[in-house]
């Protein structure tokens, strides 16, 4: 019948949206397959089709720090090669490569933290973080830029835990696993990179 | 983060950073050719470690286009060993890819050409 044949007009965006995702899916596995053939051809494909996403994703968690964001794409790519043989295929090859950038970041994150002034020699100065609310009210659009050039000018220790507390959503416990610290102790860190970002955004 | 009523710096900072996630996902970042020629150099460095690289008349059967030089190796009377080398290691295009923002390489085939932000 005719009408089996047709897909519902509702449904056909779906159709079209699933058809990419499998096209461009055959395509990273078609591309894997042959940078794991060693062809050095599939390799400059990879490269121009990949490193535009992690390269936007790594500096912005780097920010403004983008002398080391070529030695953390380095390694993405590194890993990447090794890894690319466990790589499943059912996934978008994009997703599983923000994976591993996601990983390398938080490496450098731990490093420079470890390496960073104590936390406790920090500003200690905090405000009563069990306030439920703050005199704060930022505008979506309009301020999401000036809120990003404050956190951007921070003092690197700060700046580091909240984006990786809220850009990377590792949970506090998590952190403090990374970073050898208790929950306590990044959660008194937490609160004073706010603090300071409050206080910056209301004196600007 | 909305325009009516403060809210927590908590959920304040997990609105900034969705609102900034989706921000950087709609805008178009260009790579400096520079780092894109430096990875895919690092790349084949590590093909050809774990063995060699395929041949370049392979790679061409794939559907590759291959530059002036790698088009004279492919068709010299070599061994299969030469083949598998990488040529680029020893070509000035790799090295001003690799060092020069869009660098004066014009080479059709050419991966380092290919990464040229022109």
């Amino acid at each position: 019948m005719l009408s089996s044949a047709v897909p519902d007009p509702e449904t056909r965006p779906h159709h079209a949206a699933a058809a990419a995702q499998e096209t461009e899916l055959q395509s990273d596995v078609s591309l894997a397959a042959s940078v794991l053939a060693r062809d050095r051809k599939a390799a400059a494909v990879f490269v121009e089709r990949f490193s535009g996403a992690l390269y936007s994703y790594v500096r912005s968690r780097l920010a403004p720090n983008h002398d080391a964001v070529e030695d953390v794409m380095q390694e993405v790519f590194v890993v990447a090669w090794q890894k690319l043989p466990a790589w499943s295929g059912t996934g978008p090859l994009q997703a599983w490569l923000t994976g591993i950038a996601r990983h390398k970041v938080g490496d450098y994150y731990r490093r420079r933290l470890h390496g960073l002034a104590p936390w406790e020699e920090l500003n200690s100065e905090i405000a009563d973080v069990s306030q439920p609310s703050f005199d704060l009210v930022i505008d979506r659009e309009r301020d999401a830029g000036r809120a990003l050039a404050i956190i951007a000018e921070l003092p690197e220790t700060y700046r580091l835990i909240l984006r990786w507390r809220y850009w990377d959503g590792m949970g506090v416990n998590q952190i403090a696993e990374h970073t050898g610290r208790t929950g306590k102790a990044v959660e008194r860190l937490l609160a004073r990179a706010r603090e300071q970002f409050r206080r910056r955004w209301q004196n600007e | 983060m909305n325009d009516e009523k403060p809210e927590t710096l908590d959920t304040l900072f997990e609105n900034l950073a969705e609102i900034s996630e989706k921000q950087r996902g709609s805008e178009l970042t260009r790579v400096p050719s520079v780092l894109k020629s430096r990875l895919f150099s690092a790349l084949v460095r590590q093909q050809e470690q774990a063995a060699p690289l395929m041949p370049l008349d392979e790679c061409r059967q794939h559907g590759a286009d291959l530059c002036v030089f790698e088009q004279i190796v492919a068709i010299s009377p070599v061994g299969e060993n030469l083949k598998s080398k990488n040529p680029c290691e020893i070509c000035h295009a790799r090295l001003l890819g690799e060092n020069v923002e869009n660098a004066p390489i014009y080479w059709p085939g050419c991966p380092y050409v290919k990464f040229q932000n022109r």
